[in-house]
């Protein structure tokens, strides 16, 4: 009864607008009130700290940080080019450099947002220009930018793999295969688009050019070298590759001399504010945590879904559709920090690789990124390239399907996200 | 400009300034750490101070993310609805903000108390009440960016402007 209530709680709360932190803490010290009595009220006091100190999030603000640092230093100006040199031949040029650029973006940089803020900016313009649709332009953007999240380093990644017990080295690498086909095939659909509407094609291939944009961009390429070589010849962590990242970043901006002081306050401000938001729900989380797991709730959870069935493949679909349904409506850190503990010992229990149900619940947020009306990476898309949302999304279901179509073929063929795992780790 | 508005512009000011630097001190230990370990010397106080500044950038950082009117949330809702039910939504959504973080502060307070005398394991002169500070003074500061945001947070309820809808 406690439990439903405390639902029914946090669903009207978050309803009227209560940040999501403040509604999980609020139902969470009312729950204890009731049911542990006024005495125990001050360790919200506690709780709140020690969740707040979790060392592997440390990884989020650093990669934010170096994020910044490279969007400050005219990185993402010499990915471009690179891009457009190997890709801008084909036809639609700009929408495949577009793809690409944010490929390799995605490698630095582990947030979606960040991606399409920094690229979009440049690369909507230049589309809309050379004559595409702005919710086309838009559409492309955004869904390419949401490749963040699922190629490593990726900040949900990170968040679930602290909430799962899970390794962030093994879910790094599993995301490798579907952010890989996701670019592809979103490829593929921008050159049907570009068929249809006679896009134009961007430079001619040439050996040379790719050559001197190759060079230009070496430095900035240096960096996921540094962080994913790092991290998966188990030289540092993920934390540790994310510390670097940001030295490396610096030396590579002081390098290019490009480094624009006031950008990268800006920039670093906001970071420290989008870390904090995160923060302050996985320290609110915590305090929940404390008490579903002491009233067994999971487990209970976990045990009456076993009983219906046991059928992974089942539990799997079962979950697709609750992650793709909040995934509407929750923010993506907030929807794993909810989520992923309540439903861990269900996963375990139905013999679900933890690492597979990684991927699995990144690539559901990667297309709640893109669907409204809480869509945080197609907002910012919308108001980096001045389009209307419903306009956009009539365009980028298309690439909301290759993302679904992507999803389901990662749950149901988990050989293919998990080879290199299996091959490097198990 | 008002008294009000030059205390909200300092007060936003110095919570980016804290912000910033705490970004900073956090990158720089990570790095002081991984080298250290690297060079076959690992700091033992490294975990529990990064871990520290961690619990830090998130209170402060989320005061001035209340200042800014970041944090996570679904705004949606309240702002499809017409002002006179959206009034008594916005008034009870704040005063729930308010009343958390006032009892967060009080027992914050409380537990500094407790944990008097003792200190962190690896860094014996850091007292745990110090590193717990945060909690109360971040409690505190979050209260006061959230009345200082009450005036537009008003005229939203009242329908005199469009409700904030924020993607963070």
């Amino acid at each position: 009864m406690t439990i439903l209530l405390m639902l029914l709680g946090l669903f009207a709360l978050v309803l009227i607008n209560v940040p999501i932190a403040v509604a999980l803490g609020v139902v969470a010290a009312a729950a204890m009130l009731i049911v542990q009595g006024p005495d125990i009220l001050p360790n919200t006091a506690l709780v709140m700290y020690d969740g707040a100190t979790k060392f592997p999030l440390i990884a989020i603000p650093l990669f934010v940080f170096a994020g910044a640092i490279m969007n400050a230093g005219g990185i993402s100006r010499r990915l471009i080019n690179l891009a457009s040199a190997l890709l801008g031949f084909i036809k639609g040029g700009l929408a495949m450099v577009t793809i690409g650029a944010s490929m390799f973006f995605a490698e630095i940089s582990g947030s979606a947002v960040a991606g399409v803020a920094a690229l979009g900016s440049i690369l909507i313009p230049a589309m809309k220009d050379k004559g595409y649709s702005t919710p086309f332009a838009t559409a492309v953007a955004s869904s390419a930018a949401t490749l963040a999240i699922v190629l490593p380093p990726s900040i949900p990644m990170i968040i679930y793999a602290v909430m799962a017990q899970a390794s962030i080295t093994q879910l790094f690498l599993a995301g490798f295969v579907p952010g890989i086909m996701g670019a592809v095939l979103m490829m593929i659909v921008s050159y049907f688009f570009a068929r249809r509407y006679n896009f134009p094609v961007e430079e001619a291939f040439r050996l040379g050019r790719v050559w001197q944009t190759f060079k230009e961009a070496s430095l900035a390429l240096l960096l996921p070298v540094i962080i994913l070589g790092g991290i998966f010849g188990g030289f540092v962590t993920a934390t540790e590759a994310a510390g670097l990242a940001v030295v490396a970043s610096l030396l590579i901006g002081f390098i290019y001399n490009e480094l624009d002081w006031r950008r990268l306050q800006k920039a670093l401000v906001s970071g420290g504010v989008q870390t904090a938001a995160v923060m302050i729900l996985v320290a609110a989380s915590a305090l929940v945590g404390v008490f579903l797991t002491e009233q067994q709730v999971p487990q209970q959870l976990a045990q009456r879904i076993t009983e219906w069935t046991n059928n992974k493949y089942l539990v799997l679909l079962l979950l697709n559709i609750f992650f793709l349904i909040i995934g509407c409506f929750l923010h993506s850190a907030a929807a794993i920090i909810l989520v992923v503990p309540i439903v861990m010992p269900l996963v375990e229990l139905v013999g679900i690789d933890p690492i597979h149900f990684g991927l699995i619940v990144t690539l559901n947020l990667a297309v709640g990124q893109q669907t409204p009306p809480v869509a945080s990476v197609l907002v910012t898309a919308c108001s980096v390239g001045k389009a209307d949302v419903w306009q956009v999304t009539k365009v980028n279901v298309w690439f909301i399907l290759v993302l679904l179509f992507v999803l389901v073929l990662m749950t149901y063929v988990p050989a293919l996200p998990l080879a290199p795992v299996e091959f490097f780790y198990r | 400009m008002t008294a009000l508005e030059t205390f909200s512009r300092g007060f936003e000011k110095t919570l980016e300034l804290v912000t910033m630097l705490l970004m900073i001190a956090l990158a720089v230990t990570v790095v002081v750490g991984v080298s250290f370990r690297w060079a076959d010397n690992a700091l033992e106080w490294y975990d529990e101070v990064a871990s520290t500044l961690l619990a830090w950038l998130t209170y402060y950082g989320a005061s001035l993310g209340a200042l800014k009117r970041a944090h996570i949330g679904v705004p949606g809702v309240v702002a499809a609805m017409p002002p006179k039910y959206r009034f008594p939504c916005m008034l009870l959504a704040e005063a729930c903000v308010l009343a958390f973080f006032a009892g967060l502060a009080w027992f914050g307070v409380m537990v500094m108390n407790v944990l008097e005398g003792e200190t962190l394991v690896t860094l014996e002169y850091v007292s745990l009440s110090f590193t717990q500070s945060v909690i109360p003074i971040g409690a505190v500061l979050y209260i006061i960016a959230e009345l200082l945001n009450l005036p537009q947070i008003w005229r939203e309820a009242t329908g005199r402007d469009e409700v904030l809808v924020t993607h963070s």
